[in-house]
Parts: structure tokens; C-alpha cells; sequence
């Protein structure tokens, strides 16, 4: 086991190291010049080159990546150019957001997809079907649409839910997540639910099932104990995948929904050509991702005995 | 002013996309004239597309820092409601000396900054010096003052290189606000973080990416005012989630609601659209640099064979006017007999064939890309233009590649557009039309030396009139040229909740929200 943590741990240096490069490379090689972006458009060329100087940004890009990987490695950041903030203090305020959102967001798909993933497997008729439309339905909807149409029922019409925005206490901010969150879960669940589905399908007509009847289970101990336990496993693994590439999906949301997350903040980054702040972000999402897997990959030993972390 | 198109994924995704407009000649469309007595107290919320980069005065470029700084300090003037004037807002008198070569401004008595502290000469000497810093984005603006000096703590002397008429328009510029003499014992970064002024409005909190607070300063200047407790900014990129913000009340004012939106806006209770006069003014830009549109019955062809009339159907849903001059209508010295070149195929037709590519060529649009307004204009130009026999690619990159290069020149066609940033026509006569205005003619490369003269000239002159005659002239002598085609004028859009009263943006943009009070 700590043989294992220790590989995965040094895996997730290669894969950061590999994804802060290509960031670096990538911003700096696409077109655009952060100077021009924050002076505008009716700034002398002198005033330009000026600030281009003080960034650093008219030396030679080998140089502007050596001083860029000594910084990372030594822990600091930078500021933001464009908002000449200190990115750790941006983080503070934005880090949290996603990750609660991403959580959240989980929670949220599990919530909705356990229930309707045992009510197909249980009830192969109508109940199956109306399962299966949903599934189509949800899926064909982009997240974008389904925050808006959120937003306009619960927020506008039945005024359940902010309109969007973000609060300001641990109560209000979590009230402000919740419909985002829905939006992530929704947006993961059509995968979830079917192949919950077809691992329960298999499971209950498995030996297992037949097992835990002839010792006289049933309802619900034999429903968590062996039907979840069983057919859980295939989905611990879909739900991780989902919730890594959600890093992408929270930026759609958290646009949708004005929150105040690191999708935003990674957003206006490109846009301003905010080296400092793109590299920080690329690097958060990064060790986020892995950090997810390694949990999927954890649970997932847990669950399944077979499975050995070696 | 620049206008920052955070667009990205979300419009990308076909969602509309919500630009600010301006342009003369828009009506508010709001409620008349208030008549009722302003109410205190209340707090305003204003749901923004985009956040701040930097509350000190000389720094940023942005609308969203620009409107915000307006709030919270005080300029020596203000531009009048109309955008044809001056009035006084620190400085009660101003004059200029008998040789021309120096300004007087009498600054009011009693005025003091949100901390307590008496403003006087000595912080305006300070604020300047800071604003005309060469290195400063607006430094340009200021380039013509020789020396600021203060005989008293109630008099500031600024001489002028040359004699200057558009000095009193400059110092209304937001980057030329007063700030207390060594940012009041703190450092520069310090007062970032706390900037503290004379306006209406005081700093309170900035929740990155969240809310800039602003509450009523207690000892603004005059008397009564603010109406409002407190206002809000808050940063709701999407366009749909601000109008629905609008509509459950959480906001009161939507910056910049979509076009599409307004038709729908217009007629339901409890939500008015302000459409208020501005000076923005969108622009076919053809790079004269390069072959063949060196021509200019190329450039004349192009011209007229834009449907101006479809594209703001099409792209403003109706709102905006086909423009003639480069100049905004909103500047005094706009030329009105200046039509719009017609929509006309066959002369556009006869055009091109008396140039030097007479059965038409190939060419490159580029354009920003998540931006849903920008590609349906241009679809509409390449459409029109297949038509004279060009035929054209469009090219979308991200907005910060497509202003790196049209400073760069590495572009055919493209799109832009500008605002004023003074009610003086010096500032958008260079820029829009001289090779030395900065950005080289809206980036058309356009060059015609005779109109530098012309316009070194008129802003020397006192008399407004002799001015205004060479202004004329400047913009007759562009449009025959027509080194970018003019596309429309369009107002600053505005929704907001009808509790809201008195809010009217000026052509420069400030929100005024001195004068804006809610009903309750």
C-alpha cells in the first residue's frame, strides 16, 4: 500500500510537471500580448514596451521558463498581471469554490443516479423506460441550457433559489451551490445511471444474489449489502472519471451561475493573456485531477478486495 | 475606452452575447423625466459583465475600473449631460491666460475626501504628476502640459506646451481624477487596496471575482447627495443569468442586456431598457497597408457594397443608425452632412472595375472568435462582398490574438470599433483618422499628412466654430478616402428595475449614480 501511494505520488509530479509545460508553452506561443491587453488599445508602443519590460516578457522564452519553473518549485506564484494580485490570494477565494462545487457536484449525481439506476434494474417495464427517456433527454442537453433553465425555475419563477451569484456565509454560499450543483450532477448522471444499471443487472442474476437469499437476506440488507456493494464498483470508476474532467465542465457552471470559481478565473486568464494566472490555474486543475484518481483508485480497492494497490 | 469581450465558451456555445453599445442619437427610452422627490436610503445592486483590474485612477483601460473610478473620486470638471460642454465639479472657474499657453483652476472650498482629509491644490498637483506619467495608458491625453503649479491652496496653474483648447475636456478624463497627495501616507499598492477619494461614493469591500462594494460618502460635496446607501457591483458574465438577476430582483441594473433581449424587455412591468447616447461608433477596417486596398476604388467598392441597414437589423436588432463620419454624433463637432456611401452593387461594381483589381481578388477577415455578434457581421460582409466578386476568408482568433495583430498589421479585414474618453473631438479625430493618433488610424495604416496640420491647428484655436470648420474638413477628407468603412452608431444599453430613477449614463459613460435614487 505505501509502496503504491509513493509510485502514484511521483506519477503525479510527471504529470504535473508534464501539464505545467505544455500550459507554458502553449500561452506563450498562441498569439497576444498581455501588456497590449492591459494598457488597451490607445496606449502609446512606448508604454507597451515599457510594461513588456517590467514583466519580464521581452526576454527570451527559455529564460521566461526557467525563471518560471524556479518559481514553481520554490512554491511562489506570482501576481496576477492583470489584476496585480498575488495569485495565492486569488486562489484562496477561488480554489474553494470549485472544489466544493466538484464535491457538491458529485454528491449530487450520485443522489440522483442511485435511485433511478435501481429502479431500472428492478423494474424492467415502464419504469425502465421512462429511466431510459430520461437518460436521452438529460444527456442532449448541454449544461449550460440545463443552469439557465434552472436558473429561470427555481430562481425566477418559483424563487426557491438565488438567480445565480455567490453568498457571503458558509449557509448562504452552500444554498448558492446547490443548483449548480444539480447542473454537474445531471450533466455526469446519464453515464452513471447506465452503467450502475447494467452492473446491477448482472449482479442480481449473479450467485451472489442467489447466495444472500438462501441465507435468508432480503430487502434491504440484501440491497446495500450485496446488490450496492457489487454493482458499485463499475460506477466508482465512471464517477471518478466524470468528476476529473468536471474541472472543465465547472467552468461552463460557474460561468452560468456567476460564481466566483477557478473555471472564471482561468477563463479571464486566457483571455488577458494572464501568464501567471493560467499556469497557476493549469497546475490547480492538474493536481485536482490526479488527486480525484488516486481517491477512485482508493475507494475502488475498497470496495473490491480483489482488487490489491500494488 | 477599451471594451473587454469576455465572450469565451459560453458564447461560443451560440449563447448571445452582450456588447456594450453607444452612438448618438439614441432616445432613453425609460421613464421621462422624474418628477417625483428623490427618496434616500436603499442599496443598489448592478449586475456587470466584467470586474475591475484596478481602482487607481491612471492605470487601467477597462470600462468596468473606468465607471467604477468615476464613483469614488472626483475629476477638476465633468462632461454636461449633453457631451457638448464642461461643467464644474472640483474646479468652480476655470480660464485660459491671454497668451494661451496656461490654464487657471479655482478649486471649490470646503471640499474634503471620504478620510476626513481637506482636498487642495497640492493633491491635484500630485495626481497629476502621477496620471502623466509617460507610462501611463492614458499618459497621451496629458502630453501637451508643460508644468502644473499651485500659487495657492485653492488655484492650480497648468501650462500647456502649445496653447490647448481641449484642456478642460481632458481634466474630466477618469485617469486625470484627484487622489489625496502621497496616496494620503500610504503606498501605491497599499491605497490599491483602500483607494479613498472625494466622489460620491466611498470604497468599501472587493471580493475578487465577486462584488465591489461602495458605500455613500457622508462628506461628498453636495449637499443631499448620494441619494443611495450603498451600490454593488457584481461580476455575472452571462448575459441570460444577468436579465434573469434583473427580473427576481436580486439586481436592480443589467450592464449591457443582449441586444436580442431588448425587444422582449421593452413592455413588461417592473423592467425598463435606458438606450443613452454614447460615442461608440463600429468600423469596417481595411488594411490600406496592404494590395490591393492601397486603392481607393477598392476601398469605395467595399464600402458600398455593405448593407449597413441588414447589419443592424441582423446584428443590433434595430438598435443603432447607419454612420457617415468616423466621428461619433455625440462629439460637437460631428459632420452631419456626412451620409453613409449607399448600399449600391453596380457602383460598387463600376468601383472595383477602375481599380487594380478589376474582376475582384481573394482576401482574410479576421475577426474574435466566441464573439456570436462579430461572426454574424462578418458572414454578412463576405456575403455582400462574393457578390462584387471579393471573395472572402474569414479567420477567427481569440480577441487578445486579434488586437496583437492589427497592431502588428498582420491583417487584411477586420472590425473595431472606439469611444470617446473626453467630450473633445482632438482626442477621436486622431484617433479614428490620423496616422499619429495612436494605433495608426483605428489600424487601417491610413496616412495623409495634411490632416496632422489640420488637426495640430484646431486644437490650438479658442473659437469653436473655426474649430469645428476644420474638424468638418478633417472628416470630409477621411470619408472620400475611406480607409475603414464607418458601420453604425449605436447607444449604451442599459435594463433596469423600475425602482431605479434618475439613472443616465453620459457619452463618455460615467453612471452618474450621484443622482440615482430607488422607491421603495
Amino acid at each position: 500500500m505505501a509502496r503504491y501511494l509513493i509510485r502514484r505520488l511521483l506519477l503525479l509530479l510527471v504529470v504535473i510537471f508534464g501539464v505545467i509545460t505544455i500550459a507554458f508553452f502553449l500561452m506563450h506561443l498562441t498569439p497576444g500580448d498581455p501588456a497590449r491587453t492591459f494598457l488597451g488599445e490607445k496606449a502609446t508602443p512606448q508604454a507597451v514596451a515599457a510594461l513588456r519590460h517590467e514583466w519580464g516578457l521581452d526576454q527570451s522564452l527559455g529564460s521566461q521558463y526557467a525563471r518560471f519553473l524556479g518559481q514553481t518549485l520554490t512554491g511562489r506564484l506570482g501576481d496576477s498581471v492583470y489584476f496585480r494580485t498575488p495569485i495565492v490570494q486569488l486562489l484562496a477565494v477561488r480554489l474553494p469554490v470549485t472544489l466544493a462545487l466538484m464535491f457538491l457536484g458529485a454528491v449530487a449525481s450520485v443522489i440522483i443516479s442511485l435511485p433511478l439506476a435501481l429502479l431500472s434494474a428492478t423494474r424492467p417495464g415502464l419504469p425502465a423506460q421512462a429511466v431510459r427517456l430520461f437518460n436521452a433527454v438529460v444527456q442532449g442537453m448541454p449544461a449550460f441550457f440545463v443552469g439557465s433553465m434552472l436558473i429561470v425555475l427555481l430562481g425566477l419563477r418559483l424563487r426557491i433559489f438565488p438567480a445565480g451569484g455567490y453568498g457571503d456565509n458558509p449557509a448562504t454560499k452552500f444554498y448558492a451551490l446547490i443548483l449548480p450543483a444539480v447542473t454537474i450532477g445531471l450533466a455526469i448522471a446519464p453515464l452513471l445511471i447506465r452503467s450502475l444499471r447494467a452492473s446491477m443487472v448482472e449482479v442480481l442474476s449473479s450467485e451472489v444474489i442467489a447466495f444472500g437469499r438462501a441465507k435468508g437476506l432480503g430487502g434491504r440488507r440484501l440491497l446495500v449489502g450485496y446488490l450496492l456493494r457489487n454493482s458499485s464498483i463499475s460506477g466508482i470508476s465512471i464517477l471518478g472519471i466524470q468528476v476529473g474532467g468536471l474541472a472543465g465542465g465547472a467552468l461552463v457552471v460557474e460561468q452560468v451561475f456567476a460564481l466566483p470559481g477557478m473555471g472564471s478565473m482561468l477563463m479571464t486568464g486566457i483571455l488577458n493573456r494572464d501568464y501567471p494566472v493560467v499556469q497557476a490555474c493549469t497546475l490547480s486543475f492538474a493536481i485536482m485531477v490526479v488527486i480525484v484518481y488516486l481517491i477512485t483508485d482508493l475507494v475502488y480497492a475498497l470496495l473490491d478486495p480483489r482488487v490489491r494497490l500494488s | 475606452m477599451k471594451r473587454k469581450i469576455l465572450a469565451g465558451l459560453l458564447a461560443a456555445m451560440a449563447l448571445p452575447l452582450a456588447l456594450v453599445g453607444c452612438g448618438g442619437g439614441g432616445n432613453a427610452t425609460g421613464t421621462a423625466a422624474d418628477t417625483t422627490k428623490p427618496q434616500a436610503g436603499g442599496d443598489l445592486v448592478m449586475a456587470r459583465a466584467d470586474e475591475p483590474t484596478s481602482l487607481v485612477p491612471w492605470v487601467p483601460t477597462d470600462n468596468a475600473s473606468i465607471w467604477t473610478i468615476e464613483e469614488i473620486y472626483d475629476t477638476l470638471l465633468v462632461p454636461a449631460q449633453d457631451g457638448k460642454s464642461v461643467e464644474p465639479s472640483l474646479a468652480t472657474s476655470w480660464k485660459q491666460s491671454a497668451d494661451k499657453l496656461s490654464w487657471t483652476f479655482t478649486l471649490r472650498k470646503g471640499v474634503t475626501f471620504s478620510n476626513g482629509q481637506p482636498l487642495t491644490s497640492a493633491d491635484v498637483k500630485f495626481s497629476l504628476a502621477q496620471a502623466r506619467n509617460k507610462d501611463n495608458p492614458f499618459a497621451f491625453i496629458d502630453a501637451v502640459i508643460a508644468s502644473v503649479t499651485t500659487p495657492d491652496d485653492q488655484t492650480v496653474v497648468i501650462k500647456t506646451k502649445q496653447p490647448w483648447s481641449p484642456l478642460p475636456a481632458d481634466m474630466a478624463l477618469y485617469a486625470n481624477s484627484i487622489v489625496p497627495k502621497d496616496f494620503g501616507g500610504m503606498t501605491e499598492d497599499a491605497f490599491a487596496k483602500k483607494p479613498t477619494g472625494s466622489g460620491p461614493f466611498a470604497f468599501d469591500h472587493w471580493t475578487k471575482g465577486q462584488e465591489l462594494k461602495l458605500v455613500k460618502n457622508p462628506k461628498y460635496w453636495q449637499p443631499g447627495k448620494p441619494y443611495l446607501d450603498s451600490v454593488t457591483f457584481t461580476v455575472v458574465t452571462d448575459s441570460n443569468t444577468r436579465a434573469t438577476q434583473l427580473q427576481s430582483g436580486q439586481a436592480q441594473i443589467n450592464e449591457f442586456p443582449a441586444y436580442s433581449s431588448i425587444q422582449g424587455l421593452q413592455g413588461r412591468s417592473g423592467v425598463q431598457v435606458g438606450k443613452f447616447p454614447s460615442s461608440r461608433v463600429d468600423y469596417l477596417v481595411m488594411n490600406n497597408a496592404k494590395k490591393p486596398f492601397d486603392d481607393v476604388n477598392v476601398r469605395r467598392a467595399i464600402a458600398q457594397s455593405v448593407d449597413r441597414g441588414s447589419l443592424i437589423k441582423t446584428v443590433l436588432f434595430g438598435t443603432g443608425e447607419a454612420a457617415g463620419s468616423y466621428l461619433t454624433p455625440a462629439l460637437w463637432s460631428h459632420d452631419d452632412s456626412i451620409k453613409p456611401l449607399p448600399y449600391d452593387l453596380n457602383a460598387a461594381k463600376a468601383d472595383l472595375a477602375k481599380s487594380s483589381v478589376p474582376n475582384g481578388f481573394s482576401t482574410t477577415m479576421t475577426i474574435n472568435s466566441g464573439d456570436a455578434d462579430a461572426l454574424t457581421a462578418a458572414q454578412l460582409v463576405q456575403n455582400a462582398l462574393g457578390k462584387i466578386g471579393i471573395k472572402v476568408q474569414l479567420k477567427t482568433l481569440d480577441p487578445s490574438a486579434v488586437s496583437a495583430a492589427k497592431h502588428s498589421g498582420d491583417f487584411e479585414l477586420g472590425f473595431t470599433y472606439c469611444t470617446t474618453d473626453i467630450i473633445d473631438p482632438d482626442e477621436i479625430i486622431r484617433f479614428g483618422g490620423l496616422y499619429s493618433g495612436g494605433s495608426q488610424a483605428l489600424y487601417s495604416q491610413y496616412k495623409n499628412p495634411k490632416l496632422e496640420k489640420l488637426a495640430d491647428r484646431a486644437a490650438m484655436i479658442t473659437d469653436q466654430s473655426k474649430r469645428t470648420a476644420i474638424y468638418h474638413q478633417i472628416q470630409q477628407t477621411v470619408n472620400a478616402d475611406q480607409p475603414i468603412v464607418p458601420l453604425y452608431y449605436s447607444p449604451a444599453l442599459y435594463s433596469y428595475s423600475d425602482a431605479v430613477h434618475g439613472f443616465k449614463t453620459l457619452p463618455t459613460g460615467n453612471y452618474n449614480l450621484v443622482d440615482v435614487w430607488l422607491s421603495k
